[in-house]
Order: structure tokens, then sequence, then C-alpha cells
């Protein structure tokens, strides 16, 4: 029993860095219709900032602090130069364009840092407290915390004020939005931007675990995505259900289900999205898109 | 290549220079020396694989991530029955055939879901493929991989080994080109364009996006698996690190580089695929992946139709000497096919229409 508990909590801790790097997709999605492949990727910059602040001798909250600051203008600028000329043409093209950014963001890390492992400090220590006769450790508990802060205050921005309102208008109708007098652009920008902030906390708190390296996110990203499709792309809610619900099947699968074992626990989420796209096109909690011709 | 009307358009010459043509490329592997062959056959090898990618994606327009991974099974498929001594014809065919089948299984769950769920799902081909491909050792030879030197030259060819493996890349990949460019010029070529182009509108047409996509997806597996075997004959070894992720990005980027929905494109971007990390590893290895996701987005910029359709935009330029205006950059990346004129011929009026794409 102690085991199962752990390896729930364990997987919940996981499931909640997918959830974050998943919101992230989801909140570029919702504003340009467009999966952004280069997310994960764009959250190991962030998080090599945050790396080469702690190495100049912030503390490590001050650093993730000003990496995340740092990665919301970045996003931002990213969107203005690099996928603005995109996002009005085709869908695949602008796919095609966050895969090649993905190629260079990881080839800047690469070039800049070395392909070479470096080591993250972990913002939780590592020490364990037993709660119903299971070992659980801090960090994975802080780290389902905080995304459980970061997803109250996502949700108090979008259903609580204007500027919130403002970025659910331009997804749903860009050009009414526009219409109406609401600056796409800058919304689009700040989308972006969000969507990059939040993969600079994924990558804080995923750095210590992996260890940091250009590719570190790849994996990570795998998850985020197959938690985008079961949870349906356009339900933020639903998204992260379904990534907690992959960390914690992943982990039970890893441990009781002989054949899966813990290198083969990748494939997990997808056998899920599997099954349940043969069942539920739309995922678990999404809508059924109707085009209109 | 040879649009201008009057003595090129004449059926005989073409076919004298279709000949001619032929006839210097089964010269080629006798004039050059080992190294150059085996690029050449490694750049055969790469440019099947580019050319089954852009009959999903440049044709169809279906992201695929997913690519190296029926590469890789195609190639540990014909290691494992060169290894167990099996006919070098079923051999062939079971490494067409197998990947063929799982590529049509994926794509029966992915082609479900519209838009870019495609492209989500394919991503996890690789990713989980490298750790299965490892784990299945005693049919894969885990993480030592499988190595297999089947296709040795015979005795009565009288040709080197590299001059041999050349050939065999020649035929077989010859007749995977000309297939295809005959599957995409004719009646599939053009429902892959419309449902690319518009897939309520061919729905309308009673074009079953779902089923062109699922038969896209199919036949990129199968020509992924003929890469494989090609892979297996010239480099003779295969891994886990064969099917990596890095790999299908590389192969993406070489299809859009070298040029979307074109079988010209698709032999430029093979070379691409070979050749560019041995220009950067001169350069420096750890740019490798820099220089190439710089080249891409490059591309996307300035020249969406890949380098296949530089002497058409130079030419055009020239033409015209005015400032292109948006008529240019009407053309996305996975755009106008330059080969399959009938496909295109079709589209403009497709998309003419005024029409909400499906997101």
């Amino acid at each position: 029993m102690g085991q199962f508990i752990q390896l729930v909590v364990d997987g919940l801790s996981n499931g909640s860095i997918y959830a974050v790097l998943a919101l992230a997709i989801v909140l570029v999605n919702q504003a340009t219709g467009l999966i952004n492949f280069a997310q994960g990727g764009m959250a190991v910059f962030s998080a090599y900032i945050t790396w080469l602040l702690t190495e100049h001798g912030l503390s490590l909250i001050l650093a993730i602090l000003l990496s995340v600051l740092a990665s919301f203008v970045l996003g931002a600028l990213v969107e203005r130069l690099v996928m603005r000329r995109f996002e009005r043409g085709d869908p695949d093209t602008a796919v095609v364009v966050t895969i090649g950014l993905l190629t260079l963001i990881t080839g800047i890390c690469g070039w800049l840092w070395t392909y070479n492992n470096q080591q993250f400090r972990s913002l939780f220590s590592l020490t364990t407290v037993s709660i119903f006769g299971a070992a659980v450790s801090i960090r994975s508990i802080g780290t389902f915390a905080v995304i459980a802060v970061i997803m109250l205050f996502l949700q108090a921005l979008f259903l609580g004020t204007k500027f919130g309102l403002a970025l659910r208008a331009v997804a749903i109708n860009p050009k009414s939005a526009a219409l109406s007098g609401l600056p796409v652009g800058r919304l689009l920008m700040a989308g972006w931007g969000l969507a990059a902030a939040l993969g600079a906390v994924a990558g804080a708190l995923v750095a210590p675990q992996l260890t940091l390296t250009p590719g570190m996110m790849d994996t990570a990203l795998v998850y985020a995505l197959a938690a985008v499709i079961l949870g349906g792309q356009s339900s933020p809610v639903g998204v992260v259900v379904a990534a907690w619900l992959i960390g914690v099947v992943e982990n039970l699968a890893a441990v009781y289900v002989h054949f899966i074992g813990y290198d083969l626990k990748v494939a997990v989420p997808f056998i899920l999205t599997f099954v349940v796209l043969v069942v539920r096109p739309q995922g678990l909690f999404g809508r059924k898109v109707v085009a209109r011709v | 290549m040879f649009r201008s009307p009057g003595l090129f358009s004449r059926a005989w010459v073409r076919r004298a220079i279709t000949a001619i043509a032929v006839i210097a490329v089964l010269a080629v592997p006798l004039g050059f020396d080992e190294y150059t062959n085996q690029n050449l056959a490694r750049i055969g090898v790469f440019a099947v694989a580019v050319l089954g990618l852009n009959v999903v994606m440049g044709y169809t327009g279906q992201v695929s991530l997913g690519q190296i991974f029926f590469v890789g099974v195609g190639a540990y498929v014909t290691a494992y029955g060169a290894t167990h001594g099996w006919n070098i014809g079923v051999v062939l065919v079971a490494s067409i055939l197998i990947p063929g089948v799982i590529g049509l299984l994926v794509a029966l769950a992915a082609a479900r879901l519209g838009g870019l769920a495609i492209a989500m799902l394919t991503l996890a081909l690789p990713i989980v493929g490298v750790p299965l491909a490892k784990r299945l050792s005693d049919y894969t030879g885990g993480s030592q991989g499988l190595s297999s030197a089947f296709s040795s030259a015979p005795e009565w060819s009288g040709l080197y080994n590299d001059q041999w493996q050349l050939y065999v890349v020649l035929v077989v990949g010859g007749a995977v080109f000309l297939l295809t460019r005959n599957l995409v010029r004719g009646k599939y070529g053009r429902a892959f364009a419309i449902v690319k182009s518009n897939e309520a509108v061919a729905a309308s047409m009673g074009i079953s996006p779902y089923r062109y996509k699922v038969l896209a997806f199919t036949v990129a597996s199968l020509i992924g698996g003929v890469s494989g075997f090609l892979y297996m004959a010239v480099v003779q070894f295969t891994s886990p690190e064969t099917l990596s992720l890095g790999h299908s990005v590389t192969l993406l980027a070489s299809m859009v580089i070298g040029g979307s929905a074109s079988i010209v494109g698709s032999l430029l971007g093979g070379a691409y695929y070979v050749l560019a990390p041995q220009l950067a590893n001169h350069v420096d290895p750890n740019t490798t992946e820099l220089l190439q996701g710089a080249l891409l987005l490059l591309v996307l910029f300035l020249l969406p139709g890949g380098l296949v359709s530089l002497p058409r935009v130079i030419a055009r330029k020239l033409r015209r000497n005015r400032p292109t205006g948006g008529a240019d950059r009407q053309q996305s990346s996975s755009g106008a096919p330059a080969r399959g004129r009938k496909a295109v011929e079709e589209a403009p009026t497709m998309s003419g229409i005024p029409t909400g794409r499906p997101e």
C-alpha cells in the first residue's frame, strides 16, 4: 500500500510538469490554432537562463523569477518576429515553423552551453516525509503545490480580469476582436509570452530531476502533447486532468505491468491516447469541432 | 525541368532524353571512387525516405514526425531476415509490408482526429520506438544493434561492393520514385491535393479525407520500409539510434528544404540529409543543429517552395522586373507541387471558393 501511495504521489508530481507544458501548448493553441512543438525547447532555454543566473550567484528563487520574466519577453518576440507571418496561412506550414524553431533553439542551447549535462539545483529538498506509511518526497509535494497555485492564478487571470477576457476574445474570433478595438497583435504576443513563462516554470521544476541538457524536454513534450490530445485540445481543465492521469498511470504501469517496466513507460500515454481516440475522437473533455463551409 | 514548348515537349525527344539520363545514371557507379559511391548510395536511401514523407506531408498536408520509425522498422526487418538466411525477395517484401501494416494501424487511429493530431501522434513513434528496439533485444540485438553484410557484390558481377550497393539503390529507389510519381500525378494525387487544400470541400466532392489520409500515411510507411531495406543494404548496420527523434526532425527539415510536394525536391532533400551534417562538421560539430534550424526557418521565410523552386523563383524575378507582391508569398511551404502539374490545376479552383478551413 505504501508503495502504491508513493507511486501515485510521484505520478501526480510528474503529471504536474506535463500539465504546465500542456497548458502552455493549449494557451498557444487557443490563441492561434496551432500546436507549438518548440514549447519544450523554449522551456529548456528558460531553464538555461535560470541556471546561468544561479551560476552567477543569484538565489534560485530570484533566478527563476527573472527567467520567467525574460521568457515572457522572448516568447512575445518569437511570436512577433517569427510566427506572425505564418499565423494566417496554412496551419501545417506554421507547425513546420515551430519544428524549425525547436531545432534552432535546441541548437542554440547546445552551441552556447554544450550538450553536456549540467547540474541544476532543486527548489525543494529531497527529504521524504511519511504519509500513511508511504515515503513521499518534499519535491513531489512541492511541485504539485506550485502547479496548483499556477492553475488557480491562470484561472483567475482568464476568468477574472479584463486582460483575460481580451485574450479569450482573440482566441474565439480574432477578426471580430480586432473590429471591437482589441489590439490583437499585442494580445497574441502576450499569449505566447505567457506560454513561454509557464514553460520557464516547468523547466525549473524538471531540470533538477533530469539534469539540464538541450534535449531535456523532448520526452516531457511528448507527454504534454499526449495530455493535450487526451484532454481535448480546447479544454485547459481537461488537459490538466489528463496530464495527472498520464503521470499516475505510467508510474503504476512501470511497476505493476511487467512488460512495460521503466524503459517503456513512455509508451503508456500513447496506448492510453490510442484507446481513447478510437472511442472519443474529440478527447475526454474536448468539444467536436465543426467546420463552417 | 523542360517547360518551354517546342522541341522538348515532343514525346520522342522526351523519351530519348529519359533514356540518355537513365544510361548516364547507370554508368555513374562505375566512374567514381568508393567514397563518392557510398555517399551517393546514402543520398539515394534518404531520398526514398524523404519521398515517403512527401507523400503524406507534401502532397496530402499531414505533418508526420514518425517517418524515421518506418525506415528503422524496415532496416530491422531486413537485418533480421538477412541474418536468418531468408530469401532476399522475401526480405524485401517483409521489410516493406511490416512497416506498411504498422503505418496503417497508426493512421487508422491518428487520422480520426482532424488537423494536427497526426503530427502529435507520429511524434510518439520515434520516442517509443527507441526503447522498444532496445527492449526487443531477441530480435533487434538491443542497444548493440544488428549488422548484416548481405549486400556484398556477387561473384558474377565483377563489381566492387560499393558499386553493387549503389546499383541496388538505383534500381530499387528508381522503381519507388517512378511508382510514386505516377501515384501523385494520377487520380490519387488529385485527391491528396484536395484533402490538403480543404477537407470540407473534399468531403463534399465524395472524397473521404479520412480514407485518403490513411492511404497517404500507409503509402508513406511502405516507402519508408523500402528506404529501411536500402539503408541496411548500404550501411549494413542498424541500432536504436537509427530511429531517434532527431533523425526524424532532420528528415522533415530535409523535405521542406528540398521542396515539398516535389519528386525532384525529394532527391534534393536526400542530398541535404546526407551532405549537410558533413559540411557542418567541417565548421563545428556543435553547430549542426543550430545551422539546420536556422536554414529551415530561412527557407520557410524566403523560399517556401524549397530548393527545387529556386530556378523558378530566379526566372520569375528576372522576367518581371517589378517588386514581388503577394502573389509570390501565396505559395506556402507545402505549396504548389513543382512537378504534379495536374494536381495544381485542380487546386486553385478549389481554394478559389471562399471557404473556412476546418481547424
